[in-house]
Formats: C-alpha cells, sequence, structure tokens
C-alpha cells in the first residue's frame, strides 16, 4: 500500500507468511512483526532522479551469504555483515541461514544475492555500475532494537561512502 | 530489510527492496517493493537461471523510479521452477533445518 493508502492488496494466491508463522511457531510466544504505523512513524522518501542506466547500485542481501574463506553466520542476533568483492564468482560464496530453504541457494547464490547478474547487467549497460563490494548479512535477526542501532546504521554509513545512487536490498 | 531500507532512504540514498512475502512487506512498509510471487529464497530467481535472474533484477530497477511512496508492485514474474504447481500451499509449512557453510545440519 502506499503512504496514502490507495494500492491495490496482494495478488490473490500471495502466501500469508504472517499467518503460517503464527501456525508453524505456535508452541512459542507470538512473534512480534515489526510494524510501521504512517501515523506515527512516517515514511523516509528520497526519489530516484538519477537514471538508473547511469546509477551505482550497491546490493544489500540478508540471505546469508558469505565469502567460502570467511566465517558463516551463526543462528542468532547475528547482526555482523560480510563485504563482498563485487567480482566474486558464485562458487567461491557459501550460505548459512536458518530461515528458508537454503538448498536452491547453496546450488545458486544468484536466488537471492544477484551479483553476477547486476554486473551483467552493468556491462550491458543497464546500470551504470555495481558498488564494490556488496554487503550481505543474515536476516534471521529477532531484536528489531539491534538492527535499529547497530547493523542499520553501519549499512547506511558503508553505503553512503561508497556513493552509491541507489541501494537494492534483496530479502530472503 | 524495511527497517534498513528506511535507515538508508532516510540518509539520502534511494532504496529499492524485493519482496516475496507480500503481507510481511506490507506490515514493515519499506519506501518501495517490488513483489515476485516466488518462495522464499528464490525473490530474484531460481537456481541455475541466470538469464531469469538478470530479467528480474532489471524489471524491479527500471520500475523503481515510477513507484509511488510506500508502494508495493507486482512484477510479472511467477514461479516456474521444479514443482512449481501448487507451491503456494506448501511454503513455510515446517521448520528448516540450521545449515553450516558445508550445507551439512548444523547441530549446534
Amino acid at each position: 500500500m502506499t503512504h496514502d493508502g490507495s494500492q491495490p492488496g496482494p495478488p490473490p494466491d500471495a502466501v500469508q507468511y504472517i499467518e503460517r508463522t503464527r501456525s508453524l511457531y505456535s508452541s512459542q510466544p507470538p512473534y512480534r512483526w515489526l510494524h510501521h504505523d504512517p501515523a506515527t512513524n512516517p515514511l523516509p522518501w528520497t526519489p530516484i532522479t538519477k537514471p538508473i542506466a547511469t546509477s551505482r547500485v550497491a546490493l544489500l542481501a540478508s540471505g546469508g551469504i558469505h565469502l567460502a574463506t570467511e566465517p558463516p553466520f551463526h543462528f542468532r542476533n547475528d547482526v555482523s555483515h560480510r563485504e563482498i568483492p563485487a567480482d566474486t564468482q558464485n562458487e567461491d560464496l557459501r550460505v548459512a541461514h536458518f530461515g528458508y530453504d537454503v538448498r536452491d541457494a547453496q546450488r545458486d547464490p544468484g536466488c537471492v544475492f544477484p551479483l553476477t547478474a547486476l554486473r551483467a547487467l552493468a556491462t550491458e549497460g543497464a546500470i551504470g555500475a555495481v558498488a564494490d563490494p556488496a554487503l550481505s548479512f543474515m536476516g534471521g535477526i529477532y531484536s528489531a532494537r539491534l538492527v535499529r542501532d547497530d547493523l542499520a546504521p553501519r549499512l547506511r554509513d558503508f553505503v553512503l561512502r561508497q556513493r552509491a545512487d541507489l541501494a537494492y536490498l534483496v530479502p530472503a | 530489510m524495511g527497517l534498513i531500507a528506511r535507515v538508508i532512504e532516510a540518509s539520502g540514498i534511494p532504496t529499492v527492496c524485493m519482496t516475496s512475502a507480500w503481507d510481511i512487506t506490507a506490515a514493515v512498509r519499506p519506501p518501495r517493493s517490488l513483489y515476485v510471487h516466488h518462495p522464499l529464497g528464490h525473490q530474484t530467481g531460481a537456481a541455475g537461471d541466470l538469464a531469469g535472474q538478470k530479467a528480474i533484477v532489471r524489471a524491479a530497477l527500471e520500475a523503481a523510479p515510477a513507484l509511488a511512496r510506500g508502494e508495493i508492485r507486482a512484477l510479472p514474474f511467477r514461479w516456474k521452477g521444479p514443482a512449481a504447481a501448487g507451491w503456494e500451499a506448501r511454503a513455510y509449512t515446517r521448520r528448516e533445518t540450521p545449515t553450516t557453510a558445508d550445507g551439512k545440519p548444523n547441530r549446534g
């Protein structure tokens, strides 16, 4: 939905993940999904003014992708991030995440970490460049406070230093 | 991811979020989101399908400048991977087993 609530709803066959999470973990206290109320928490907004074809695009992805030569993420409230050089090949990447079925991402990290695709789009001129390095983290963080006070500002400062024109965020 | 998008957007860099979980994204409300009707773990495409991944990423980035503030827009991609029929009914009905970097079950 848009800020003024005029957005059409989800496709009719969209999976109801919030409801399914409640069923799947019904023995535990209900997970409190982060919910932003536009009345009390207005949405930041920076218009996209530079053409995509000349934009330096920063990739940030939460699928738990990391370099084979670096330590994996651990599995609870790990707010560390990894810097993945923009020329990294898929075979040099691994995945460590507990929140989704990672089998396809193990075969091809491009399912959730489209660095190869972005590089190809830069070569073809569809985007200006891929910001180097790409940033990866593990989205299974149960503390909104840790994300707000630690991970998010750290990633923001990194993207600012990269002088990226646009941040492309891919969850898993 | 929506919280991170908000923090980056507030610093003056526009953000574009992928999503395959419309309801979660609608609750968190990132500045701009592109929805792909895929199982989680495939927000930018199927394994081994670089052409498809490029098509999704390109479509998302090229659609982004026209999005309204807070909009979630569905891109015209449907899951065509293995056992695609009826995947929605099976999605997220069991807890995933944590894995190590080598893909082995993580027994802690």
